[in-house]
Protein backbone atom coordinates (compact mmCIF):
# COMPACT_ATOMS: atom_id res chain seq x y z
CA UNK A 1 0.00 0.00 0.00
CA UNK A 2 2.87 2.15 0.38
CA UNK A 3 3.76 2.17 -3.36
CA UNK A 4 0.73 4.07 -3.82
CA UNK A 5 2.42 7.26 -2.46
CA UNK A 6 5.47 6.73 -4.97
CA UNK A 7 2.75 6.55 -8.14
CA UNK A 8 0.89 9.42 -6.78
CA UNK A 9 4.66 11.21 -6.32
CA UNK A 10 5.64 10.69 -9.71
CA UNK A 11 2.52 11.94 -10.94
CA UNK A 12 3.12 15.08 -9.26
CA UNK A 13 7.21 15.66 -10.23
CA UNK A 14 5.32 14.92 -13.63
CA UNK A 15 2.77 17.70 -13.88
CA UNK A 16 5.40 20.40 -11.99
CA UNK A 17 7.69 19.61 -14.74
CA UNK A 18 4.69 19.91 -17.55
CA UNK A 19 3.67 23.38 -15.79
CA UNK A 20 7.34 24.66 -15.64
CA UNK A 21 7.62 23.73 -19.76
CA UNK A 22 3.92 25.49 -20.31
CA UNK A 23 5.18 28.70 -18.29
CA UNK A 24 8.62 29.08 -20.22
CA UNK A 25 6.44 28.86 -23.21
CA UNK A 26 4.45 32.00 -21.94
CA UNK A 27 7.28 33.57 -20.91
CA UNK A 28 8.87 33.11 -23.98
CA UNK A 29 5.69 34.47 -26.04
CA UNK A 30 7.21 37.22 -27.76
CA UNK A 31 11.00 36.26 -27.72
CA UNK A 32 12.07 37.02 -31.08
CA UNK A 33 16.16 35.69 -30.02
CA UNK A 34 16.42 32.38 -28.83
CA UNK A 35 18.78 31.13 -26.19
CA UNK A 36 21.56 31.64 -28.01
CA UNK A 37 21.16 35.04 -29.12
CA UNK A 38 20.25 33.81 -32.56
CA UNK A 39 17.88 35.44 -34.42
CA UNK A 40 15.47 32.55 -34.37
CA UNK A 41 12.21 32.88 -32.75
CA UNK A 42 11.37 30.68 -28.76
CA UNK A 43 10.21 27.78 -30.19
CA UNK A 44 7.17 26.20 -28.09
CA UNK A 45 8.75 23.13 -25.34
CA UNK A 46 6.37 20.00 -24.26
CA UNK A 47 7.54 17.57 -22.19
CA UNK A 48 6.39 13.73 -23.47
CA UNK A 49 5.07 11.67 -20.02
CA UNK A 50 5.40 8.23 -20.31
CA UNK A 51 4.03 4.85 -18.18
CA UNK A 52 6.62 3.70 -15.80
CA UNK A 53 7.04 0.66 -14.31
CA UNK A 54 9.54 0.48 -12.18
CA UNK A 55 7.19 1.71 -9.11
CA UNK A 56 5.18 -0.24 -7.52
CA UNK A 57 5.08 -2.30 -10.11
CA UNK A 58 4.68 -5.54 -8.20
CA UNK A 59 0.87 -6.16 -8.43
CA UNK A 60 0.49 -3.85 -12.01
CA UNK A 61 -0.09 -0.47 -10.66
CA UNK A 62 2.69 1.84 -12.98
CA UNK A 63 3.61 5.46 -12.23
CA UNK A 64 4.23 7.74 -14.81
CA UNK A 65 7.94 9.54 -15.50
CA UNK A 66 8.72 12.56 -18.20
CA UNK A 67 10.55 10.38 -21.07
CA UNK A 68 11.68 13.60 -22.82
CA UNK A 69 11.11 17.41 -22.97
CA UNK A 70 10.71 18.71 -26.71
CA UNK A 71 10.73 21.53 -29.01
CA UNK A 72 8.60 22.10 -31.51
CA UNK A 73 9.18 22.93 -35.01
CA UNK A 74 6.88 25.13 -36.30
CA UNK A 75 6.78 27.95 -38.89
CA UNK A 76 6.84 31.26 -36.70
CA UNK A 77 4.57 34.09 -36.76
CA UNK A 78 5.71 36.94 -39.11
CA UNK A 79 4.47 40.15 -38.02
CA UNK A 80 4.73 43.11 -40.57
CA UNK A 81 7.21 45.79 -39.10
CA UNK A 82 9.02 47.69 -42.10
CA UNK A 83 11.14 49.97 -39.46
CA UNK A 84 12.49 47.52 -37.16
CA UNK A 85 16.16 46.67 -36.58
CA UNK A 86 15.87 43.24 -36.85
CA UNK A 87 13.11 42.77 -39.86
CA UNK A 88 14.31 40.47 -42.37
CA UNK A 89 15.97 42.15 -45.15
CA UNK A 90 15.14 39.88 -48.36
CA UNK A 91 12.88 37.19 -49.51
CA UNK A 92 9.11 35.88 -49.15
CA UNK A 93 8.78 37.81 -45.36
CA UNK A 94 11.03 41.06 -46.41
CA UNK A 95 10.01 43.98 -43.75
CA UNK A 96 8.50 41.50 -41.29
CA UNK A 97 10.05 40.50 -37.97
CA UNK A 98 9.77 36.82 -36.99
CA UNK A 99 7.76 36.02 -33.47
CA UNK A 100 7.09 32.68 -31.66
CA UNK A 101 3.97 30.64 -32.49
CA UNK A 102 2.47 29.87 -28.86
CA UNK A 103 -1.16 29.97 -28.94
CA UNK A 104 -1.65 31.21 -25.35
CA UNK A 105 -5.23 29.96 -25.12
CA UNK A 106 -3.86 26.20 -25.38
CA UNK A 107 -1.15 26.89 -22.96
CA UNK A 108 -3.83 27.89 -20.55
CA UNK A 109 -5.63 24.99 -21.29
CA UNK A 110 -2.96 22.64 -20.60
CA UNK A 111 -2.04 24.69 -17.73
CA UNK A 112 -5.74 23.90 -15.94
CA UNK A 113 -5.45 20.46 -16.96
CA UNK A 114 -1.98 20.15 -15.33
CA UNK A 115 -2.91 21.38 -11.95
CA UNK A 116 -6.12 19.64 -12.24
CA UNK A 117 -3.95 16.63 -12.49
CA UNK A 118 -1.80 17.40 -9.67
CA UNK A 119 -4.92 18.29 -7.49
CA UNK A 120 -6.31 15.22 -8.11
CA UNK A 121 -3.37 13.11 -7.33
CA UNK A 122 -2.89 15.19 -3.93
CA UNK A 123 -6.57 13.94 -3.47
CA UNK A 124 -5.62 10.28 -4.11
CA UNK A 125 -2.19 10.94 -1.60
CA UNK A 126 -4.97 12.07 1.34
CA UNK A 127 -6.97 9.08 0.58
CA UNK A 128 -3.70 6.71 0.54
CA UNK A 129 -2.89 8.09 3.76
CA UNK A 130 -6.39 7.36 5.40
CA UNK A 131 -6.63 3.90 4.37
CA UNK A 132 -3.07 3.38 6.03
CA UNK A 133 -4.62 5.51 9.51
CA UNK A 134 -7.75 3.55 9.24
CA UNK A 135 -5.97 0.21 8.59
CA UNK A 136 -4.56 0.78 12.73
CA UNK A 137 -8.06 0.58 13.97
CA UNK A 138 -7.87 -3.53 13.15
CA UNK A 139 -5.73 -3.49 16.60
CA UNK A 140 -7.20 -0.10 18.20
CA UNK B 1 -29.63 -31.97 48.61
CA UNK B 2 -29.81 -29.20 46.49
CA UNK B 3 -26.41 -28.76 46.31
CA UNK B 4 -25.37 -32.48 45.47
CA UNK B 5 -27.96 -32.49 42.26
CA UNK B 6 -26.72 -28.65 41.53
CA UNK B 7 -23.20 -30.26 40.98
CA UNK B 8 -24.50 -32.48 39.28
CA UNK B 9 -26.38 -30.41 36.82
CA UNK B 10 -23.15 -27.98 36.65
CA UNK B 11 -20.63 -31.69 35.18
CA UNK B 12 -23.66 -32.09 32.46
CA UNK B 13 -24.20 -28.30 31.54
CA UNK B 14 -19.78 -28.66 30.35
CA UNK B 15 -20.35 -29.17 26.87
CA UNK B 16 -17.09 -30.30 26.20
CA UNK B 17 -17.10 -33.66 25.75
CA UNK B 18 -20.09 -35.80 25.18
CA UNK B 19 -22.09 -37.23 28.28
CA UNK B 20 -20.08 -40.43 28.72
CA UNK B 21 -20.38 -41.54 32.34
CA UNK B 22 -16.76 -42.86 33.31
CA UNK B 23 -15.02 -40.06 35.08
CA UNK B 24 -11.42 -41.10 33.63
CA UNK B 25 -12.29 -40.73 30.45
CA UNK B 26 -13.71 -37.54 30.74
CA UNK B 27 -11.07 -35.88 32.74
CA UNK B 28 -8.62 -37.45 29.96
CA UNK B 29 -10.12 -35.81 26.82
CA UNK B 30 -10.75 -32.75 28.61
CA UNK B 31 -6.86 -32.38 30.30
CA UNK B 32 -6.45 -33.20 26.21
CA UNK B 33 -8.63 -30.66 24.90
CA UNK B 34 -7.37 -28.13 27.52
CA UNK B 35 -3.51 -28.89 26.25
CA UNK B 36 -4.16 -28.65 22.41
CA UNK B 37 -5.89 -25.12 22.84
CA UNK B 38 -2.97 -24.28 24.61
CA UNK B 39 -0.81 -25.12 21.53
CA UNK B 40 -2.91 -23.81 19.32
CA UNK B 41 -2.92 -20.16 21.40
CA UNK B 42 0.75 -20.75 21.26
CA UNK B 43 1.11 -21.46 17.34
CA UNK B 44 -0.76 -18.55 16.52
CA UNK B 45 1.08 -15.83 18.70
CA UNK B 46 4.34 -17.63 16.98
CA UNK B 47 2.59 -16.46 13.62
CA UNK B 48 1.81 -12.72 14.59
CA UNK B 49 5.31 -12.49 16.07
CA UNK B 50 6.87 -13.90 12.33
CA UNK B 51 4.47 -11.67 10.32
CA UNK B 52 5.32 -8.31 12.11
CA UNK B 53 8.88 -9.26 11.96
CA UNK B 54 8.51 -9.98 8.47
CA UNK B 55 6.52 -6.43 8.20
CA UNK B 56 9.14 -4.45 9.32
CA UNK B 57 12.13 -6.31 7.78
CA UNK B 58 10.69 -5.19 4.56
CA UNK B 59 8.99 -8.42 3.55
CA UNK B 60 6.54 -8.70 1.20
CA UNK B 61 3.84 -8.47 4.49
CA UNK B 62 0.48 -7.05 3.53
CA UNK B 63 0.03 -4.60 6.80
CA UNK B 64 -3.95 -5.20 7.23
CA UNK B 65 -2.84 -9.04 7.04
CA UNK B 66 -0.55 -8.74 9.80
CA UNK B 67 -3.00 -6.47 12.06
CA UNK B 68 -5.51 -9.18 11.62
CA UNK B 69 -3.06 -12.39 12.50
CA UNK B 70 -2.00 -10.08 15.62
CA UNK B 71 -5.51 -9.43 17.11
CA UNK B 72 -6.91 -13.33 16.23
CA UNK B 73 -3.67 -13.77 18.71
CA UNK B 74 -5.08 -11.45 21.01
CA UNK B 75 -8.23 -13.06 20.98
CA UNK B 76 -7.49 -16.26 21.02
CA UNK B 77 -5.17 -15.51 24.07
CA UNK B 78 -7.92 -13.52 25.98
CA UNK B 79 -10.22 -15.99 25.64
CA UNK B 80 -7.77 -18.92 27.11
CA UNK B 81 -7.00 -16.87 29.88
CA UNK B 82 -11.02 -16.01 30.77
CA UNK B 83 -11.65 -19.89 30.13
CA UNK B 84 -8.34 -20.76 32.63
CA UNK B 85 -9.82 -18.11 35.27
CA UNK B 86 -13.56 -19.36 35.16
CA UNK B 87 -11.52 -23.18 35.77
CA UNK B 88 -9.83 -21.56 39.00
CA UNK B 89 -12.75 -20.55 40.01
CA UNK B 90 -14.86 -23.95 39.72
CA UNK B 91 -11.89 -25.62 41.52
CA UNK B 92 -12.15 -23.38 44.48
CA UNK B 93 -15.90 -23.46 44.57
CA UNK B 94 -15.30 -27.59 44.64
CA UNK B 95 -12.55 -26.98 47.32
CA UNK B 96 -14.97 -25.31 49.55
CA UNK B 97 -17.42 -27.68 49.37
CA UNK B 98 -17.88 -29.16 53.13
CA UNK B 99 -18.35 -32.93 53.23
CA UNK C 1 13.44 -10.53 39.50
CA UNK C 2 16.24 -10.29 36.63
CA UNK C 3 15.33 -11.78 33.25
CA UNK C 4 14.11 -9.83 30.43
CA UNK C 5 10.03 -10.89 29.90
CA UNK C 6 10.00 -8.70 27.14
CA UNK C 7 12.77 -10.84 25.24
CA UNK C 8 10.06 -13.82 23.66
CA UNK C 9 7.68 -10.66 22.22
CA UNK C 10 8.46 -8.53 18.74
CA UNK C 11 8.66 -5.44 21.41
CA UNK C 12 12.48 -4.58 20.90
CA UNK C 13 11.84 -5.19 17.45
CA UNK C 14 9.27 -2.49 17.13
CA UNK C 15 11.30 -0.07 19.88
CA UNK C 16 14.09 -0.45 17.21
CA UNK C 17 11.31 0.33 14.18
CA UNK C 18 10.14 3.53 16.31
CA UNK C 19 14.16 5.15 17.32
CA UNK C 20 14.67 4.78 13.35
CA UNK C 21 11.22 6.06 12.59
CA UNK C 22 11.77 9.00 14.67
CA UNK C 23 15.34 9.95 13.59
CA UNK C 24 14.16 9.43 9.67
CA UNK C 25 11.54 12.26 10.55
CA UNK C 26 13.88 14.58 11.75
CA UNK C 27 16.49 14.37 8.91
CA UNK C 28 13.67 14.59 6.39
CA UNK C 29 12.40 17.50 8.28
CA UNK C 30 15.71 18.98 8.19
CA UNK C 31 15.44 18.39 4.31
CA UNK C 32 12.37 20.26 3.66
CA UNK C 33 13.39 23.19 6.06
CA UNK C 34 16.02 23.55 3.79
CA UNK C 35 14.05 23.82 0.54
CA UNK C 36 15.18 26.66 -1.35
CA UNK C 37 18.62 26.94 0.38
CA UNK C 38 20.97 27.23 -2.32
CA UNK C 39 24.08 24.36 -2.82
CA UNK C 40 21.86 22.09 -0.59
CA UNK C 41 21.80 18.44 -0.64
CA UNK C 42 19.42 16.29 0.81
CA UNK C 43 19.95 13.67 3.17
CA UNK C 44 18.04 10.71 4.34
CA UNK C 45 18.36 7.91 6.34
CA UNK C 46 18.13 4.56 4.05
CA UNK C 47 15.31 2.40 5.12
CA UNK C 48 16.82 -0.60 2.87
CA UNK C 49 19.98 -0.59 4.87
CA UNK C 50 18.08 -0.45 8.50
CA UNK C 51 15.70 -3.25 6.96
CA UNK C 52 18.71 -5.14 6.57
CA UNK C 53 20.35 -4.71 9.68
CA UNK C 54 17.08 -5.66 11.63
CA UNK C 55 17.01 -8.51 10.01
CA UNK C 56 20.71 -10.12 10.76
CA UNK C 57 20.21 -8.62 14.48
CA UNK C 58 16.97 -10.82 14.51
CA UNK C 59 18.26 -14.01 13.08
CA UNK C 60 21.14 -13.05 15.39
CA UNK C 61 19.24 -13.25 18.45
CA UNK C 62 17.54 -16.15 16.92
CA UNK C 63 20.57 -18.03 16.98
CA UNK C 64 21.64 -17.70 20.53
CA UNK C 65 22.62 -21.11 22.53
CA UNK C 66 19.14 -22.42 22.77
CA UNK C 67 20.60 -23.72 26.22
CA UNK C 68 19.98 -20.28 27.65
CA UNK C 69 16.68 -20.15 28.40
CA UNK C 70 14.98 -16.84 27.33
CA UNK C 71 14.02 -15.57 30.55
CA UNK C 72 17.50 -15.08 31.15
CA UNK C 73 18.24 -12.47 28.57
CA UNK C 74 19.00 -9.64 29.32
CA UNK C 75 19.13 -6.36 27.80
CA UNK C 76 23.23 -6.43 27.63
CA UNK C 77 25.21 -3.71 25.38
CA UNK C 78 26.31 -6.54 23.19
CA UNK C 79 22.23 -7.45 21.97
CA UNK C 80 22.33 -6.92 17.99
CA UNK C 81 19.31 -5.69 18.12
CA UNK C 82 20.61 -3.02 20.38
CA UNK C 83 23.31 -2.25 18.03
CA UNK C 84 20.58 -1.35 15.05
CA UNK C 85 20.13 1.87 16.58
CA UNK C 86 23.64 2.76 17.62
CA UNK C 87 24.76 2.77 13.99
CA UNK C 88 22.78 4.65 12.39
CA UNK C 89 24.84 7.45 11.46
CA UNK C 90 26.12 5.22 8.92
CA UNK C 91 23.24 4.95 6.83
CA UNK C 92 23.24 8.30 6.72
CA UNK C 93 23.98 9.12 3.59
CA UNK C 94 24.17 12.36 1.10
CA UNK C 95 21.74 11.78 -1.89
CA UNK C 96 23.34 12.86 -5.05
CA UNK C 97 20.32 14.42 -6.87
CA UNK C 98 18.39 16.91 -5.08
CA UNK C 99 14.94 15.19 -4.78
CA UNK C 100 12.02 17.67 -4.71
CA UNK C 101 9.80 18.82 -2.35
CA UNK C 102 6.77 16.25 -3.07
CA UNK C 103 9.21 13.30 -2.74
CA UNK C 104 10.54 14.77 0.42
CA UNK C 105 6.77 14.76 2.13
CA UNK C 106 5.98 11.73 0.96
CA UNK C 107 8.93 10.39 2.26
CA UNK C 108 7.93 11.64 5.38
CA UNK C 109 4.38 10.27 4.99
CA UNK C 110 5.90 7.29 4.42
CA UNK C 111 7.51 7.48 7.53
CA UNK C 112 4.78 8.21 9.53
CA UNK C 113 2.25 5.70 8.78
CA UNK C 114 5.36 3.24 9.25
CA UNK C 115 5.83 4.76 12.54
CA UNK C 116 2.20 5.04 13.75
CA UNK C 117 2.09 0.87 13.05
CA UNK C 118 4.96 0.38 15.36
CA UNK C 119 3.40 2.09 18.15
CA UNK C 120 -0.26 0.42 17.36
CA UNK C 121 1.74 -2.96 17.47
CA UNK C 122 3.58 -2.02 20.52
CA UNK C 123 0.79 -0.83 22.45
CA UNK C 124 -1.58 -4.04 21.71
CA UNK C 125 1.45 -6.48 23.13
CA UNK C 126 1.82 -3.97 26.06
CA UNK C 127 -1.88 -4.52 27.00
CA UNK C 128 -1.51 -8.42 26.11
CA UNK C 129 0.96 -8.49 28.87
CA UNK C 130 -0.67 -6.58 31.39
CA UNK C 131 -4.08 -9.23 30.50
CA UNK C 132 -1.51 -11.57 31.16
CA UNK C 133 0.21 -10.30 34.75
CA UNK C 134 -3.09 -8.99 35.71
CA UNK C 135 -5.48 -12.04 35.38
CA UNK C 136 -7.86 -9.30 34.11
CA UNK C 137 -8.82 -10.23 30.77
Amino acid sequence: MLSALDISTSALVAQRMRLNAISSNLANMSSVRNENAELAPYQARYVVLQTDDSQGGSQGAAGVKVASVETETVEPRYKYQPGHPLAIKSGQWKDHVAYPQINMTTEFVDALEATRAYEANIGVMEITKNLGLQTLRILA
Amino acid sequence: MAPLTSLGSISTALPLSPGSSAAPKDASSFKNLLLESLDHVNSMQKDADLAVQQLVTGGDANPAEVLTAVQKADLSFRMMMQVRNKLMQAYQEIKDIRI
Amino acid sequence: MSGDIFGPTTIPVLQEVLSFSQARHGVLAGNIANYGTPGYQTRDLSVDTFQQRLKEAIAAKNEQPSYVSPGLMTDEPGDPLKNVSRNMSTILHHDGTNVGLEQQVTEMSKNQMLHNLAITIMSSQFRLLQAAVSERV
